[in-house]
């Protein structure tokens, strides 16, 4: 019996095996391609400073999303409780969701000013039509006989919303938050670099990309990614944990 | 227990089961006559109006065409009248497609009637359904995968904990009477289709509601677990005197559990005849062996036969 993580292991090594012995076959130049042991050694250099930028882009991502899914639930309910608004919204996410957001990223910068609102709005607003789809398809999942179970006893809207229809909508919650931690990562990473941030992975690549400094940018490259492999650790715990019930977990 | 009194007297009520012991006297608080008595905790005793009587006037219900794709408008009641006593067990019995689940969603309230009106115990059904007096028991179990059998027993008294009879039943209590004492951490995807409306059936009794309304609760068991269901809700029943009404097409079921039977045939749907079940309380497992048992059933399979089209 193999154990489990044998198998993904030999898969990122030899990929990085591959990566690395293209970049030497091929002399390619540092900024086009990196090499992994290149990338270790900068990491190695300087640990502390890609640490700490990316616990920065961690909080953005983290903050983003945690609106994102808030006003989702709310758009969410609202859309529940009435077909007409379903179908009225749904065209709105529709746009959101399609419309290119690396192209308004300055028109939000120049909106919000500098700092820290406009990175984190470009994160909450692009991860909101997935959320918001997320969200209303699992509540659409719950058992037409349990919500007649609630109308026998004149439920309130509040009591068939948080004890129905929220909890029968986790599962589903948990699965768009994979993907909206990928799209959430890079709305940040680009977002901190348009808002000519001082701190995060994307400033500190965007200046290392400015200089022309290839191991700089590989290397913020590589920790955002690693911060994306952390976030979808964090989720697969949480959902473990909440999810004791379901299908999925047995 | 039903007693009658002159108001202002006291009544005096013997403790069952053993009638020799001396009977318990309490003054009666209440200006009813004839009623339930309720002793709550400090001993005070009030008279309440038997309650779960439903009366149905003239209903029809026909549902709107869904649009040019959809079916047209579907007559699935015409004209049903029937007037159902507190404390009555009635069958809706009849073919798929009679309308049988249609008039029980109707009494709840589920859906409205096109014409006719029906009222419980003289309020709508709406009224009732906001105190909590109406127990639904829908054909699927519908637990909540998320919660545990104990807490899905308890679902509908968590929801608006102010409406409804706050002496209910303690919820335990009754899983362990109906033999899920073993399970009542256990999460409902652990429990057998039997077990999990088992804890459907506790769900709606620990409302202690005075109507409670069934659709088809035991159509995806087993013979043998159907039986066991039944024997466990005339037990159940029995010891609150709520007025129940079955929807079934199951003919056993329907003469084992009813006073009286309504046969149903459909398109549009009507109750064709209104049959008897005259054998006394408490029905007894054994009674499905009874002759007199026999000839009821017999009497209602040529009742339905004659409602159906020759095919």
């Amino acid at each position: 019996m193999r154990a489990w993580w044998i198998a993904p292991f030999v898969g990122v090594v030899v990929f990085a095996g591959l990566w690395e012995a293209v970049v030497r076959i091929f002399d390619v130049r540092p900024f086009v391609l990196l090499a992994p042991s290149e990338i270790g050694t900068e990491l190695m250099a300087t640990p502390g400073f890609f640490v700490e930028n990316a616990l920065v882009t961690g909080r953005h991502m983290v903050i983003g999303l945690l609106i994102s899914l808030i006003v989702s639930i709310g758009i969410g309910a609202v859309m529940a409780s009435a077909r007409f608004i379903e179908e009225a919204t749904q065209p709105v996410l529709v746009l959101i969701l399609v419309t290119p957001w690396v192209a308004y990223v300055t028109s939000v910068v120049t909106w919000l000013n500098f700092g820290e609102a406009p990175i984190v709005f470009m994160v909450a607003f692009t991860s909101l039509p997935i959320f918001t789809f997320g969200v209303v398809g699992g509540m659409k999942s719950a058992d037409q006989s349990a919500r007649e179970l609630f109308a026998s006893i004149d439920a309130r809207r509040i009591d068939v919303l948080f004890r129905l229809r929220l909890p029968a909508a986790l599962p589903s919650i948990f699965t768009t938050a994979r993907f909206a931690v990928g799209l959430g990562l890079a709305a940040a990473y680009f977002s901190e670099g348009a808002a000519l941030s001082n701190e995060g992975l994307g400033a500190a690549g965007k200046r290392a990309a400015a200089f022309n400094n290839g191991p700089t940018l590989w290397a913020t490259i590589v920790t955002t990614a690693a911060l994306g492999l952390i976030g979808l650790g964090i989720i697969t715990a949480i959902e473990r944990a909440a999810l004791r019930w379901h299908v999925s977990q047995r | 227990m039903e007693v009658a009194a002159a108001s202002g007297e006291p009544v005096c009520i013997a403790p069952t089961p053993k009638p020799e012991r001396t009977p318990q006297c309490y003054g009666v608080t209440d200006g009813a006559t004839t009623g339930q008595i309720h002793i709550d905790a400090n001993s005070t005793v009030t008279l309440a109006q038997v309650r779960g009587a439903v009366s149905i006037s003239k209903v029809s219900k026909t549902f709107a065409s869904r649009g040019r794709r959809g079916p047209g408008p579907v007559d699935a009641l015409a004209s049903v009248d029937l007037e159902i006593e507190p404390g009555e067990a009635v069958t809706l019995l009849g073919p798929s497609g009679c309308g049988k689940t249609t008039l029980l969603r109707l009494i709840a309230g589920l859906e409205s009637t096109t014409s006719g009106s029906i009222t419980i115990d003289g309020h709508l059904p709406a009224q009732t359904r906001s105190r909590k007096q109406i127990a639904f028991v829908p054909q699927a179990p519908a637990l909540l995968p998320w919660r545990t059998v104990a807490a899905n027993a308890r679902v509908l008294l968590d929801v608006n904990p102010n409406a409804g009879n706050k002496n209910s039943a303690n919820v335990d209590e009754l899983l362990r009477s109906v033999g899920l004492g073993d399970f009542i951490e256990a999460y409902p995807h652990e429990l057998s289709g039997g077990m999990q409306q088992r804890v459907g059936l506790v769900r709606a009794f620990a409302l202690d509601a005075p109507l409670i309304l069934m659709d088809e609760p035991f159509a995806a068991l087993d013979e043998l677990t159907r039986a066991d269901m039944r024997h466990l809700l005339v037990q159940l029943r029995d010891q609150r005197n709520s007025t129940l009404v079955f929807v079934t097409h199951s003919i056993s079921e329907a003469v084992f559990l009813s006073d009286r039977v309504a046969v149903m045939s459909g398109r549009p749907g009507r109750i064709t005849q209104l049959i008897d079940v005259p054998l006394g309380r408490p029905r007894q497992p054994d009674l499905e062996d009874d002759p007199e048992f026999f000839a009821i059933t017999r009497q209602l399979r040529h009742e339905l036969s004659k409602g159906r089209a020759p095919s």
